[in-house]
């Protein structure tokens, strides 16, 4: 079949038809979708925020996408994990939403890694991709992924959600005049007796609002996208604050810190 | 001197009752660092993790050092870990 001898970024009429409303943005144009078709990229966790950064990424083309998660869905979940359904309920995270990704776009390959990604394994899935996306709920993990896209020198989408509140930011962890995560919450790691405090950051004791998880991750899908065309301004260097209670945003500048231990000028 | 302070999501209730949305001009005495604002208005430190001052986050170990002038605007978030 003609589909077989494409190479990847290759488009048939079909592809062509798929994307077009992609292609009619200057900025993204013919080039720019080739880039998305050949994009390789790590989504951690795929629960409130994974689920659109997956289902919008998956429909625009992403090449390849990894997705790592170890929970099994569970009915709270349906509440703001679109990637699920009732069907989903007990099965694994990334199986499901994997099934849900390709019923959008066949043509992506999703790799599944139903497991908690730590260590060097979460080292070896980092070095491989072009854009790593933190959707984890935790500051342990938060920490660790930082860590590892540092050691990469790889960009990092990062984005959380709680209550009413989500905030987003983008590290380029290649560039040396740029802050990491570590720059702003690195005062947390650490810092703690236990991690009772930690815990009580999560969705799952405070509550979060259903669409408030969807507002961040549909910004960390398009901030993943301008990364691959390498168009407009990223949030490297700022980082977005959303209440959606009282509907407001603001924008923190976030200068590196030299001392951060994770990449300050003594690493 | 009168600076403007903004509290967000739960911080909102150390806000003064003449506050419009999440903000209020305050007077606060000259030479004030950061924690002492914070304190001032018995905000729990560990609350307010994220403080940006006139745009610009303030790490926390700059947070004593760093002097408010007549005019600035602190704001203070929470921190979220969340997804």
């Amino acid at each position: 079949m003609a589909l077989d001898k494409r190479m990847p970024g290759d488009m048939s009429d079909n592809d062509l038809l798929r994307y077009s409303r992609h292609i009619m943005l200057p900025e993204i144009d013919f080039e720019g979708q080739q880039k998305l078709l050949t994009a390789k990229i790590l989504i951690i966790g795929v629960g409130g925020l994974g689920s659109p950064v997956a289902l919008y990424l998956a429909a625009s083309g992403i090449g390849e996408i990894i997705i790592a998660d170890h929970d099994k869905v569970e009915l709270n979940n349906l509440q703001r994990q679109i990637a699920y359904d009732e069907e989903s309920l007990g099965q694994s995270k990334v199986a499901s939403c994997a099934d849900k990704m390709e019923k959008i776009n066949s043509k992506i390959k999703v790799v599944q890694l139903d497991e908690k990604l730590t260590g060097q394994q979460l080292l070896s899935q980092v070095e491989v991709v072009d854009v790593v996306v933190d959707c984890t709920d935790n500051l342990t993990t938060r920490f660790e992924i930082n860590q590892a896209c540092v050691t990469h020198k790889k960009h990092l989408v990062s984005a959380a959600a709680i209550r009413w509140e989500g905030q987003i930011s983008v590290y380029h962890c290649g560039d040396q005049n740029s802050p990491c995560y570590h720059c702003c919450y690195g005062m947390r790691e650490g810092s703690r007796e236990d991690s009772r405090e930690e815990l009580n950051q999560n969705c799952s004791n405070n509550g979060v609002l259903s669409p408030v998880v969807g507002v961040m991750g549909s910004l960390q899908a398009i901030e993943v996208i301008k990364l691959i065309i390498d168009k407009g301004d990223s949030l490297i260097g700022r980082v977005l604050l959303f209440d959606a209670l009282s509907m407001q945003w603001e924008t923190m500048q976030l200068p590196k810190n030299p001392d951060c231990s994770v990449c300050g000028r003594s690493c | 001197m009168n600076i403007t302070l903004k509290c967000f999501a739960g911080l909102k209730r150390h806000l003064p009752p003449h506050a419009k949305a999440n903000a209020a001009i305050v007077e606060v005495d000259a030479e004030m660092s950061v924690y002492q604002v914070i304190d001032f208005f018995k905000i729990d430190r560990e609350e307010a993790y994220l403080v940006i001052l006139n745009g610009v986050f303030v790490c926390p170990t700059e947070r004593n050092s760093t002097i408010l002038k007549d005019n600035d605007t602190l704001a203070l978030w929470p921190e979220v870990a969340g997804g």
